[in-house]
C-alpha cells in the first residue's frame, strides 16, 4: 500500500525553510527574523518536513490492482471475460492472476479492484452459497445468486469491499443474464457490462457492435462464437490504451450445457 | 437395580457407576429407525430406512450432507440431529475459510464428541438423544472412514456399522460380510448396505424407493444421495441377487436330500 498523502501546500509557511536559503540553516536566528507566524518559538529548531508545510498522511486500506472485466448476455448463453494482469502502481504482480470465480456450474463471479478485498468476497460468497445449498438442498439459481452478491456488498456500505464486479450466468428459463454492479451493492439486469481500469475504453465499444446502439443497420442476434471474436478485440484495442489491461484474456462461455474457458494471448507490455 | 433414585440427573452417579440418563438417551438412539454404514478402501456408504408417521405424510429425511466430502446417518431424535448437523456444517465451512482446505473428518469428530460430552456434565442441560454415523474422505490421505457417536460422547471408528431399531440384524449380516468390503466396487457396496437394511424392516413392510435412501461419498466422488426413482435400480438388483441366491438355496437341499440315502445305507 501506498501512502497516500495531500500534496504539500506551494507556498511555504515560513521563507527561511530547510529547501531555501541555505545559509540560513546555521543560522539560528534566520527562521525568526521571517517568521510573522509564531512558529518555532525557540531558537535552532530542527524542522522536519512537517511542521513547514503540513501535509495529511493517511493509510490507505485500498490499493487498485488493475484489470478489467467484461460480460455479455446471449440468447442462450453468457460470456464472461477478463485480462489476467495483476499489478499494482507500475509494477506487475502477476501475468496469470484469474479474476473469474465459479460460483454454481450456471454463474461466474469477474471482479476487478484490490484483490484482497475480491478474494474475501469471493470467499463469503462461497460460505453462503453453500450454506444455502444445505438448507435448501438445491444450487441456488443466477438471479438469486445476483441478489445475494448485491446484499453482500451493502453489508459492507461503509467500509466497502473495493471490488467492481460483473456477473454473468444462465437464468432459470435458460437464457443469458448479465448484472454489473458497484461497489457498495448497487445492482442492475443487463444485456451489456464491462467494469475495471479499461471499461472506459470496452463499453461504448460494446454498447455499438453488441447492443447496437447509434447504429442504423438491423439488429441481429449474435452467435456465441461471434460474441468471443468481439471480445477478444476488445481486449486488444483496451490493452493497447490501458496499461493495467494486458498479458492474458480469460473468456468464459456460459451455456445450459455447462462452461467453457479458453484463453487468448495479448501483448504483455 | 437403583434405577429410579439416581436417574433424574445426568450430574448423578448411580451406586454401580453409571449415568442413568446418558443411558436412557442412548435408548433413545435405538428407537429410532435403523441406519448402516459401510466402507471399502475408497468409498464409504450410508443407507437407513426412512420412517413415515402415516400413509399420508412423508418419510422423514436420515441421511444429511455436510461437506463435500462429509455425510451423516442419523437414528433417534431427528431435531437433535439437525441441530448436530448445523454444527458440523458451520465447522466445516469455518475450517475452510480459516486454513483454506476442507476439515479432516477425524478432527470433526473430535470436536463433535467432545460436544456430546459436555452435555453430560452439567445438570443445565441434556445429552443429544441421537446417534450419529458419519462417513468421511480424509482430504489428505484420500482415505475413506466410518464413525459413530453415541449421546456418551464416545466416539468410535468401524469398517462397518449400523444403529436403531432392529439393527441387530444388520449388524450380523455386517460382521460376516465386512472382510469382503475394501476392495468392493461402490455398486456392490451399496448392495451390501441395501441388503444389510432388509433385515432392519419391521414385519409385513418391505423396503421400498420410498422408504429407502441411500447416501455415498468417496475419493473422487462428492457426497450423493440414491432416493426415489434413483434407487430402484439397486433395488431391483438385490431382489436379483436375493432370488439367485435362493435357487442356488434350494439346489442345494435337493443334492442334500438326494446324498441322505445313501449315508443311512452305510
Amino acid at each position: 500500500m501506498y501512502d497516500s498523502a495531500m500534496p504539500p501546500r506551494s507556498k511555504p509557511l515560513r521563507s527561511g525553510g530547510f529547501n531555501k536559503n541555505t545559509s540560513s540553516i546555521f543560522d539560528p536566528l534566520a527562521g525568526q527574523i521571517h517568521n510573522s507566524e509564531g512558529y518555532g518559538a525557540t531558537l535552532g529548531k530542527i524542522d522536519h518536513g512537517v511542521t513547514e508545510n503540513p501535509y495529511e498522511r493517511r493509510f490507505s486500506p485500498y490499493d487498485f490492482n488493475g484489470g478489467t472485466c467484461v460480460a455479455i448476455a446471449g440468447s442462450d448463453y453468457a460470456v464472461i471475460a477478463a485480462d489476467t494482469r495483476l499489478s499494482s502502481g507500475y509494477e506487475i504482480l502477476s501475468r496469470d492472476m484469474s479474476k473469474l470465480h465459479t460460483l454454481t456450474d450456471k454463474c461466474i463471479l469477474g471482479s476487478a479492484g484490490c484483490k484482497t478485498d475480491v478474494d474475501q468476497l469471493r470467499s463469503v460468497l462461497d460460505i453462503k452459497m453453500k450454506m444455502y445449498h444445505h438448507n435448501h438442498r438445491k444450487t441456488m439459481t443466477t438471479p438469486a445468486v445476483a441478489q445475494m452478491l448485491g446484499n453482500t456488498l451493502y453489508y459492507k456500505r461503509f467500509f466497502p469491499y473495493y471490488a467492481f464486479n460483473v456477473f454473468g450466468g444462465i437464468d432459470e428459463e435458460g437464457k443469458g443474464a448479465v448484472y454489473s454492479y458497484d461497489a457498495i451493492g448497487s445492482f442492475e439486469r443487463t444485456p451489456v457490462t464491462a467494469t475495471g481500469s479499461g471499461q472506459a475504453y470496452i463499453i461504448p465499444l460494446l454498447d455499438n457492435v453488441i447492443a447496437h446502439r447509434n447504429r442504423l443497420d438491423e439488429k441481429r442476434d449474435l452467435l456465441k462464437e461471434e460474441v468471443v471474436e468481439i471480445v477478444k478485440d476488445a481486449f486488444i484495442s483496451c490493452g493497447e490504451r490501458d496499461i493495467y489491461t494486458g498479458d492474458k484474456v480469460e473468456i468464459a462461455v456460459i451455456t445450459k450445457d455447462g462452461i467453457e474457458k479458453t484463453y487468448f494471448d495479448l501483448k504483455a507490455d | 437395580m437403583f434405577r429410579n433414585q439416581y436417574d433424574t440427573d445426568v450430574t448423578v452417579w448411580s451406586p454401580e457407576g453409571r449415568l442413568l440418563q446418558v443411558e436412557y438417551a442412548m435408548e433413545s438412539v435405538k428407537q429410532g429407525s435403523a441406519c448402516v454404514g459401510v466402507r471399502s478402501n475408497t468409498h464409504v456408504v450410508l443407507g437407513a430406512l426412512k420412517r413415515s408417521v402415516s400413509e399420508l405424510s412423508s418419510h422423514q429425511k436420515k441421511l444429511l450432507e455436510i461437506d463435500d466430502h462429509i455425510g451423516i446417518g442419523i437414528a433417534g431424535l431427528t431435531a437433535d440431529a439437525r441441530s448436530l448437523a448445523k454444527y458440523m456444517r458451520n465447522e466445516c465451512l469455518n475450517h475452510k475459510y480459516v486454513f483454506g482446505a476442507p476439515i479432516t473428518p477425524a478432527l470433526l469428530m473430535g470436536d463433535l464428541a467432545d460436544k456430546h460430552q459436555r452435555t453430560t456434565q452439567t445438570y443445565v442441560r441434556r445429552p443429544f438423544g441421537v446417534g450419529l454415523l458419519v462417513a468421511g474422505i480424509d482430504p489428505q490421505f484420500q482415505t475413506a472412514h466410518l464413525y459413530q457417536t453415541c449421546p456418551s460422547g464416545n466416539m468410535y471408528e468401524f469398517y462397518a456399522s449400523a444403529i436403531g431399531a432392529r439393527s441387530q440384524s444388520a449388524r450380523t449380516y455386517l460382521e460376516k460380510h465386512y472382510e469382503s468390503f475394501t476392495e468392493a466396487s461402490l455398486d456392490d457396496l451399496i448392495i451390501h448396505a441395501l441388503q444389510a437394511l432388509v433385515g432392519c424392516v419391521s414385519g409385513d413392510d418391505e423396503l421400498t424407493k420410498e422408504n429407502g435412501s441411500i447416501a455415498f461419498l468417496g475419493k473422487d466422488q462428492k457426497f450423493t444421495m440414491l432416493e426415489g426413482d434413483a434407487l430402484q435400480p439397486y433395488l431391483d438388483r438385490l431382489e436379483l441377487k436375493n432370488a439367485e441366491e435362493e435357487k442356488d438355496d434350494d439346489d442345494d437341499e435337493e443334492e442334500k436330500e438326494g446324498d441322505a440315502p445313501q449315508a443311512m445305507e452305510t
